[in-house]
């Protein structure tokens, strides 16, 4: 297993990032939602490195906080796309036929939203809350982990330990289970560190757009929404959750990049 | 003829997707639990506002029949009236989806060029240090936001160096084109993001192509490599990017939303945005609607001319 550099890189961010998930509120030095006039617009200066909003708010403090709110959301709608993919995938991909005809097609007229704004659509009509971010992200990420399960599916059901089991008289559903979902994990497991990385993209993206999240709320996409009217006088504002959120995507794809070369490459020769 | 009944099938399938499309858009509207005339009064409505709302709007008759009275208005042009603005929609929408369309197909003009260059020269020199910068700097870009990408820009190029304006505030009535500057870093913003996704495809085809069995023969009879390459490679790789391009050009404009918030840039998506504030249903309705028509006439151009380009359907 060859480990180069950008694994190694991305890998230890994670790391870092998900102490901060899971800690970042309490590391955090201030308060990320109380004001202090009268350290109102700071630059970046000792003990506030990355500045001070509008309100006095120390910056580094809100990123911290901030964290969760744009990636917990994220890992949520992945798993929950990812589910929902690889069940419908699955038994598509099985049946075929008909039911494949039909479950395909549905799929496809939700394929014919681009993401952003299906996911939009979604958290406006049921209201602007973190749970309908995630179910907006889940239901854009479901047609294409169920494409993708599909085709690998239907690959593996042609193979002879399929017709074996069925020869045994075991049940569609054992079949499902215990004989196609085990030889998919890999496809599933690369889809899914795909699907986290897009995650965050989207989630920031609505974060930005303001949809699903309110102010005080710490939402990396939100704090530059707000601190864009500031950007010619206090670019810091904008300049470090832009990095933050930048960091974040660029270890998430690379990490996925990975995963996706160890996962994936050998199946692919496998098979050929 | 095979061709023409193939492109005859695909267009009757966006047909029909697009009627599942606008049944989809109702449905999340009208049938979610969040009620339309309380998500446009919001939360502090009282309920006799609400119901004058809901008869104002036709909101008490069945659903089937209020998809199909909406349905078929909208085919025939009408599109309603927005709440915001009190005019009619349609004007507004097209108007917008002009401006959205401008920036995008300049973007791909700028794009097209630049990806295939980077992709050849990438497949070219495989595995080299060339390809991993390239392909390197363009997974990188991929994979920032594009208002990330877009703040950075205005913070280099108009707040420190001033070069350019930071935001891209048409006068009404102004053309798109009269205001040249002002679109520059919104095209940038835009080419970034569809140069990854086109300079990976076009690479990975012409690695495909550079592999085959012709080139090797073009190769041994002595051409010129240049003449290999451009000739006889690229001319067969570019079937599957050309059909990426007309998929990028719908994605592009469904992503076009955070560009055009960001510059304030008066196109569809930027009305989308401005219709979600001010809780204007039935613009938002619309909006999504001609966005996924748009998104399904672009994988349609797409399929059509990787239809035309494919030799095996010539007749």
């Amino acid at each position: 297993m060859k480990r180069d550099a950008g694994f190694v890189l991305s890998a230890i961010f994670l790391i870092v990032i998900f102490v901060l998930v899971a800690f970042g509120s309490l590391i955090a030095p201030y308060s990320a939602t109380e004001f202090s006039p009268s350290s109102s617009l700071l630059p970046p200066q000792f003990p506030f490195i990355f500045g001070t909003d509008e309100f006095g708010r120390d910056v580094f403090s809100r990123i911290l906080s901030g964290a969760s709110f744009t990636l917990l959301p994220a890992l949520a709608a992945a798993a929950l796309g990812v589910s929902l993919g690889t069940i419908t995938g699955l038994v598509a991909g099985y049946l075929g036929g008909r039911g494949d005809e039909i479950i395909m097609r549905l799929m496809d007229v939700l394929l014919s939203f681009p993401a952003l704004i299906l996911a939009m659509l979604i958290v406006v009509m049921l209201g602007g809350n973190v749970v309908n971010v995630v179910l907006a992200i889940g239901v854009v990420f479901w047609p294409r982990s169920a494409r993708l399960v599909r085709s690998a599916a239907m690959d593996i059901a042609l193979s002879e330990f399929i017709d074996a089991a069925r020869a045994r008289g075991e049940s569609t559903l054992y079949i499902l289970i215990r004989e196609l979902l085990p030889n998919l994990w890999a496809f599933i497991i690369v889809d899914f560190a795909l699907r986290c990385s897009y995650g965050i993209l989207l989630t920031a993206s609505l974060s930005y757009l303001g949809i699903g999240v309110h102010p005080p709320t710490p939402a990396w996409g939100l704090m530059v929404k707000d601190a864009q009217q500031y950007i010619q006088f206090a670019p810091w504002l904008v300049f470090f959750p832009c990095l933050a959120i930048a960091l974040i995507s660029i270890c998430t794809v690379l990490f996925g990049e990975y995963i996706r070369r160890q996962l994936a490459t050998p199946t692919r020769i496998a098979r050929a | 003829m095979q061709a023409i009944e193939l492109i005859l099938r695909r267009v009757v399938l966006m047909i029909v997707i697009l009627f599942a499309v606008s049944f989809l858009t109702f449905l999340i509207v009208h049938v979610l639990p969040g009620d339309v005339a309380n998500a446009i009064l919001g939360d502090l409505a009282t309920p006799d506002q609400v119901e004058l709302v809901r008869q104002r709007m036709g909101l008490n008759e069945p659903v089937l029949l209020r998809y199909w009275h909406w349905v078929t208005a909208f085919a025939s042009g009408d599109f309603g009236m927005s709440l915001a603005y009190n005019t009619p929609i349609a004007p507004l929408v097209f108007e917008r989806l002009a401006n959205s369309v401008i920036l995008a197909l300049i973007s791909l003009a700028v794009a097209v060029p630049i990806s295939v260059a980077l992709g050849v020269l990438a497949a070219m020199y495989q595995g080299s240090i060339i390809d991993r910068i390239i392909t390197g700097t363009v997974v990188l870009f991929f994979a920032l936001p594009e208002y990330v990408v877009a703040l950075m820009l205005i913070l280099i190029f108009s707040i420190w160096l001033g070069w350019l304006p930071g935001s891209s505030l048409i006068p009404p009535g102004g053309s798109v084109l009269a205001n040249f500057p002002a679109i520059v870093l919104p095209v940038t913003v835009v080419t970034v993001g569809m140069l990854a996704y086109l300079s990976q495809v076009t690479r990975a085809s012409m690695v495909a192509a550079l592999r085959a069995n012709y080139v090797r023969t073009a190769d041994l009879k002595g051409l010129p490599g240049y003449i290999v390459v451009v000739k006889h490679a690229l001319r067969n790789a570019m079937l599957p990017a050309l059909v990426e391009i007309g998929l990028n050009f719908g994605y592009t404009l469904g992503g076009l939303v955070i560009v055009e918030t960001v510059f304030s840039y008066a196109g569809i998506g930027q009305l989308l945005m401005m219709a979600v504030q001010s809780r204007d249903i039935p613009t938002i309705q619309a909006v999504v609607i001609v966005i996924a028509a748009a998104y399904g006439i672009g994988n349609l151009i797409a399929d059509v001319i990787s239809i035309a380009l494919n030799p095996k359907l010539r007749t």
